[in-house]
């Protein structure tokens, strides 16, 4: 590659620069983590890459008990992104503590778990069953309906996301991770609320609400109508998330939305993410989550960062002036 | 009676990421073959297997040919005279994903496949600009395959309706190569949609053709000749246990033994359905819209019967007819 490569800015030599991060008192040998539902539990991928080099795989949402998902058509591509309807199949935590747990286990690699509910109790619950296996840690996504307060995301209201927070970390001792829904007026008033409430950190974004028509059957595309819209399209919007969060919590950030290059990855990190996570990219480039670990190290080598945290917020610095 | 399939679709090898040449390209503007020079996906592929195909092409006429597949690729320079990335991809974003299409021919002699599809949105459209020469990103072979045609008994009928035919062709070769006898009823709206048709014949296995609006074969549909056949192979007695039938090589009077099909959703409920009273194996071929096309983004899921739904990229495309509930697509 070497004829067009810029000088690393820093003279720091030959030496490559270092990708492991260090969050929730461990270290991650990577800041690209592929994100929970775009990634299954792994078994996939295994194939086309090596399990272990990621720095931690998000499961896909796992409930109490296994969840069928929604029926008719489930995803369809928009301009630059896609919307999905899922319906958070899964299929249950003992599921997968019997069957994918043991076999990620066997491939050395290091598993989020994201966990989902409908009330308060299932996700305290799950919580429980994974305590004490080994798991690196949990994410919770917030964006599923609460059926007690009439289907109302658990995280579109300050009270609803630091209740349902407080209730998982009475029940864990491993590091929480809360995903936030940017489906609503003020994030940053959410972030606080799940900060104060006990997360370790936070990952933001989930996908956005949106929906499209096909028009010659006159009918939504998607069996649910709505979809949660992610990839390139929404990558701005995550950015400008990621920058207000960071900016108004101690607890370590996570950037989600549209990452599809080492240069994007960059992007969260310089507006002060600690890590990112990649969905979308990973349908198209399955081996995603190490493509664009090597082209965050490229980029790093050719501008002179040592460290994955001479980056963070790096942008941050120049936005205050 | 009841039927139990114990026949399996499978999968022969696990898929892979393969950049190919395009080697020819043509199309009438709406409908387009593309051979791809893809000795990887060749090798592993079987009928009714498909390939997840970026719509934007990776490479353009004359630059390097692919590397090896599963080797680390070295960086190039782009043609707007950037350092590409890593592992090159198309450099825009919309189309974003991949598009499903059919396995038509498999040549793992000649380490080519083709493909041949219908204009019908931005992902096909802008596939039918890429030129020949120009590189494409495969993954591939996705999914279950039809059952081993050598094992199954009396004779086969393939059955296409409109771009459900192209995979027959690949499922005709594969079926003749295996000496079973075969026959099929290729169907579409007119002439003009019969694409595949061609190469459903080229391998030498007796063709039906049926048109809706007679511009070519019989007038009708595809369900007319399937009764007919269906109807001719009906012993006397009604008794069908135990009468597999003798090879006896393509002629007419063979007793229909299976049946395998691909095409519009509702053409495959209605061969289902017929298949089921007369007591034959039916294998479907079924489409729904994919983002991964391996298993990873339950976006494909097609309800299953009893209860729950299957991924059509992985447990499928093509399934036992009862294993999965109809006429939702
Ligand atoms: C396993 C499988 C094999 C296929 N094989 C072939 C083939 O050999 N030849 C061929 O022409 N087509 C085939 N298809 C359908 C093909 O994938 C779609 O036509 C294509 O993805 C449309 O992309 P687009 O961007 O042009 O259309 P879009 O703009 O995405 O959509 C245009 C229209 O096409 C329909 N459509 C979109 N995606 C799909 C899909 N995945 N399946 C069915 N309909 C869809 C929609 O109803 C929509 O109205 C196959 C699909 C599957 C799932
Ligand atoms: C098909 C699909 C399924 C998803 N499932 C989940 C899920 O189970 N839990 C969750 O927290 N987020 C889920 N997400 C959201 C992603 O993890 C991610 O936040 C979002 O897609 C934005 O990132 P991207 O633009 O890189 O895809 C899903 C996204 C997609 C596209
Ligand atoms: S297309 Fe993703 S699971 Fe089938």
């Amino acid at each position: 590659m070497g004829s067009e490569s810029v000088r690393p800015a820093g003279g720091s030599g030959g030496s490559a620069p270092d990708l492991s991060v260090r969050l929730f008192g461990r270290t991650f040998k990577t800041p690209v983590w592929p994100a929970s539902g775009c990634f299954g539990y792994g078994r996939e991928f295994a194939g086309v890459m090596d399990l272990s080099q990621i720095g931690a795989i998000c499961v896909k949402g796992t409930a109490i008990e296994p969840w069928d998902g929604n029926p008719g058509i489930r995803v369809v591509e928009t301009p630059g992104g896609m919307l999905n309807a899922i319906g958070l199949q899964n299929p249950g935590v003992d599921h997968f503590l019997t069957v994918d747990w043991p076999w990620l286990q066997e491939r050395g690699a290091t598993v989020i778990v994201n966990i989902v509910g409908r009330t308060v109790d299932e996700y305290a619950a799950v919580a429980r069953r994974l305590e004490g296996t080994g798991v690196a840690g949990l994410e919770l996504n917030i964006s599923c309906p609460n059926v007690k307060e009439g289907g109302m995301a658990f995280g579109t209201t300050p009270r609803s996301a630091a209740e349902v927070t407080a209730a998982v970390r009475r029940a864990t001792t491993l590091p929480l991770i809360v995903k936030l829904s940017p489906n609503v007026t003020d994030i940053v008033e959410i972030a606080r609320a799940v900060e104060s409430a006990g997360a370790d950190g936070l990952s933001v974004i989930n996908t956005l609400m949106g929906m499209s028509i096909d028009i010659r059957r006159r009918r939504p595309h998607l069996g649910n109508v709505f979809g949660g819209l992610s990839g390139p399209a929404i990558k701005p919007i995550a950015l400008r998330m990621v920058w207000q969060v960071a900016g108004a919590v101690k607890v370590p950030v996570i950037g989600i939305g549209g990452i599809m290059t080492g240069e994007d990855a960059v992007e969260f990190l310089m507006a002060g993410a600690s890590a990112v996570q990649v969905g979308t990219a990973c349908f198209v480039d399955p081996r995603a989550p190490l493509t664009i670990a090597e082209e965050l190290a490229q980029f790093m080598a050719e501008h002179g960062y040592r460290r994955v945290g001479d980056l963070v917020g790096a942008a941050r610095l120049r936005g205050a002036l | 009676m009841t039927m139990r399939t114990l026949r399996q679709t499978q999968v022969q090898a696990g898929w892979v990421r393969e950049r190919a040449r395009v080697l020819t390209h043509d199309g009438d503007g709406e409908i387009f073959k593309l051979t791809l020079a893809a000795p990887a996906v060749a090798r592993r592929a079987t009928a009714g297997q498909f390939v997840q195909i970026h719509p934007l092409p990776v490479g353009l006429p004359g630059q390097p040919g692919p590397a090896p597949t599963g080797q680390p690729r070295p960086a190039a320079v782009m043609s707007n005279g950037q350092r590409s990335q890593a592992s090159p991809r198309p450099a825009a974003l919309d189309p974003l994903l991949r598009r499903p299409l059919s396995l038509c021919e498999i040549r793992p002699e000649a380490g080519e496949i083709s493909l041949i599809y219908r204009v019908v949105g931005r992902g096909t459209r802008a596939l039918s600009a890429v030129p020949p020469g120009a590189m494409v990103d495969l993954l591939g072979p996705l999914g279950r395959s039809f059952p081993d045609p050598r094992a199954g008994q009396g004779r086969l009928l393939l059955i296409g309706g409109g771009l459900g035919i192209p995979p027959m062709a690949a499922a005709a070769r594969w079926a003749v190569q295996g000496g079973r006898p075969v026959v099929a009823i290729l169907g579409a709206r007119t002439a003009r949609y019969l694409a595949g048709a061609r190469e459903v014949a080229a391998t030498g296995v007796p063709v039906i053709t049926v048109t809706d609006d007679g511009s070519a074969g019989e007038r009708g549909l595809v369900t007319d000749a399937l009764d007919r056949l269906i109807g001719m192979s009906e012993p006397a007695s009604g008794d069908r246990a135990g009468a597999a039938a003798p090879d006896r090589g393509p002629g007419t009077e063979d007793r229909i033994g299976e049946v395998w099909a691909c095409g519009p959703e509702p053409m495959l409920a209605a061969v289902k359905e017929r298949c089921a009273e007369a007591g034959i194996p039916c294998f479907v071929s079924v489409e729904r819209f994919m983002a991964c096309g391996f298993g990873a983004c339950l976006g494909c899921t097609v309800p299953k019967a009893g209860g729950g739904y299957l991924k059509t990229c992985q447990d499928g495309p093509v399934f036992p007819a009862e294993e999965v509930v109809l006429g939702g697509f």
